[in-house]
């Protein structure tokens, strides 16, 4: 655990830690109910009763961004479950079938990478609805390629591994071989990457929640509290600036302590 | 003779790939809207109309018919895609006008910051590389190649808000918003070349860090060729085959950060164009972007085939790394 000893990597665990507790129990961290508008104390500048100040109704902005971290991470880190387990699962079939199955599949592959991960999302929010539910699912299509690819690769690098050929010459048969050898060794390299496309994911996400994509307006999502104000940032510009310098610390967070897990130092 | 069949035997494959790789968009676009859940038409009518919109069969037949979802899914799917191919997109299901139009009045816009964002991006890029390697102090070169990367981490709504916020309404030096004159790109494309360049310069400082490792710019430097001599010759050619496969990637991050920035800054072009057809769910408009954006994508990979073709001549005629025998057998 040299890791522990370096600075960078601790305070992103610390951010980490600080959003988990804000997504699982965000009483916990909240000075204000989210939701609460005073009248008399509109477009306040940050102060020590409100932490980042107030929004155009008078909202705590700091309250705001504490409950919005459970609606944004959620749908971030579902949509790297959805990219790792469609990906894990085609690259895996096709690595272990081979031959025409895994041309044909990896063709398709190909064009799911080539397409770029905004616009999958997109089409996919334009027919299935807005939501939170709906965005993971896009930008989960659109990491699954580079995942499909990764997980094929090892699967590649492991068939010819001599365990395996010794698992199949004592009769074992396939589904058992790839759950019992194949998936466990293949699963560093992917739970890796899955690690650093957490930092995308949350960028992706926030970034179509600004555009309007995710939970309808009173919800404090991270992207739709930049985008509510937006309007004010002529006069008050912390109201978008500071929510989005919280998306960015999250994002640097995730990603050093993920850089650290793929041992890439 | 044997010059064109290399050329020939290199280019066919490329070219097939680039044909596959823009009818395989088409198709999984075609699958994507076709097989999710719902009616993209009702939709898209109660985007418009409000959830409550009653439309009786009969006109909704008509419909399918103006806007091109009627008949079975294969008619639907040849047809459209016989139809992209002569240029018709179809008809937008918000606006009426036909999308080849709307897509051709809106491009130039995005053009116009994208290519810009090249520029800086790149730019900036190779100045900061430069630099980093003729810094005289170990502290100040690691602090040139360790800052930039992280532009991958900043939203781009972010970056784009505080450039306006400080740029445009602070020092009141170029406008915030529009895109009817030349001072309206800059903050835009300085916005969209943070992520290009931070992603860019990625893989060009690498590149160059790699080189200058090599036994010959040992020798170079040990000649005494000075070092911004030794940058241009030595460096800068040898990082260019890594930094134009990347071209590539790049297009794919300005087409989706255009979404965003275009939305920041106000901008008419094909970024803001498709969150307004995501937001009715217009999904002719949705799916004629994707096509266009997906053989744009394409075609770059395609040149950036060819340029590879030209500037490293073991790529055409070997196909894959050349072994020595076979140049040895050249001779």
């Amino acid at each position: 655990m040299t890791n522990l000893r370096k600075p960078g990597f601790v305070l992103g665990l610390i951010v980490i830690a600080l959003a988990i507790v804000a997504s699982l129990a965000p009483q916990l961290l909240a000075t204000h109910d989210p939701f609460e508008s005073v009248a008399t104390d509109r477009l306040l500048p940050p102060s020590a009763q409100y932490l980042f100040g107030t929004d155009n109704l008078g909202r705590d902005l700091y309250s705001r961004v504490i409950y919005g971290a459970a609606l944004s991470l959620l749908s971030a880190s579902l949509a790297v479950v959805v990219g790792v387990v469609v990906g894990a699962v085609v690259g895996l079939i096709s690595g272990f079938v081979g031959g025409r199955t895994d041309f044909i599949i990896m063709r398709f592959v190909d064009v799911l990478i080539a397409v770029p991960g905004v616009l999958l999302a997109l089409i996919v929010v334009a027919s299935l609805g807005f939501g939170p539910v709906s965005l993971a699912l896009g930008v989960g299509l659109g990491a699954a390629g580079s995942f499909a690819r990764v997980m094929r690769s090892q699967v590649l690098r492991i068939r010819s591994e001599e365990y395996v050929e010794a698992a199949r010459t004592l009769g074992v048969r396939s589904p058992a071989i790839l759950v019992q050898h194949v998936l466990p060794n293949a699963a560093r390299p992917v739970i890796a990457m899955a690690a650093l496309e957490m930092g995308t994911a949350i960028l992706s996400v926030s970034a179509l929640t600004f555009l309007g994509f995710g939970a309808p307006p009173p919800a404090p999502e991270w992207g739709a509290l930049v985008s509510a104000g937006r309007d004010y940032v002529a006069t008050n510009p912390g109201l978008s600036i500071i929510p989005g310098a919280v998306i960015l610390v999250v994002v640097l967070a995730v990603n050093r302590v993920a850089r650290a897990i793929g041992g890439d130092e | 003779m044997t010059q064109v069949k290399a050329w020939a035997g290199y280019l066919l494959p490329k070219l097939g790939q680039f044909l596959f790789v823009v009818v395989a968009t088409y198709t999984l676009v075609f699958v994507l809207v076709h097989f999710l859940p719902g009616d993209p038409l009702i939709a898209a009518l109660a985007a418009k109309g409000g959830a409550s919109t009653v439309i009786d069969p009969a006109e909704l037949d008509a419909l399918r018919v103006q806007y091109g979802l009627d008949g079975t899914l294969w008619q639907q799917y040849f047809g459209h895609l016989i139809a992209a191919a002569q240029g018709d997109l179809g008809v937008s299901i918000s606006t009426g006008v036909p999308v080849t139009e709307m897509i051709a009045r809106a491009f130039p816009f995005s053009v116009q910051i994208a290519s810009l964002a090249l520029l800086f991006g790149v730019t900036s890029a190779v100045l900061i590389t430069f630099l980093a390697y003729a810094a005289p102090w170990p502290w100040l070169r690691q602090l040139l190649l360790q800052v930039p990367p992280f532009g991958i981490a900043v939203p781009a709504f972010l970056s784009g808000l505080l450039l306006i916020s400080v740029f445009a309404f602070t020092l009141g030096w170029l406008p915030s918003a529009g895109a009817r004159s030349f001072d309206a790109a800059i903050l835009p494309a300085i916005t969209l070349a943070l992520p290009v360049g931070a992603l860019f310069f990625q893989v060009f400082s690498s590149a160059v860090l790699e080189a200058q490792n090599s036994p010959y710019v040992f020798t170079a430097v040990a000649k005494g060729v000075p070092p911004r001599r030794i940058f241009t010759k030595h460096l800068l050619r040898n990082a260019l085959l890594p930094s134009i496969t990347i071209l590539g990637l790049l297009i794919g991050y300005l087409a989706g950060g255009t979404a965003v920035v275009e939305t920041v800054f106000s901008r008419d072009g094909i970024g803001r164009m498709t969150v307004n057809a995501v937001l009715a769910r217009d999904i002719n408009v949705i799916q004629g972007v994707v096509l266009v954006v997906g053989a744009i994508y394409a075609l770059v990979n395609l040149l950036v085939d060819v340029a590879y073709g030209f500037i490293d001549p073991r790529t055409r005629i070997g196909g894959g790394v050349p072994s020595r025998a076979r140049l040895g057998a050249k001779k």
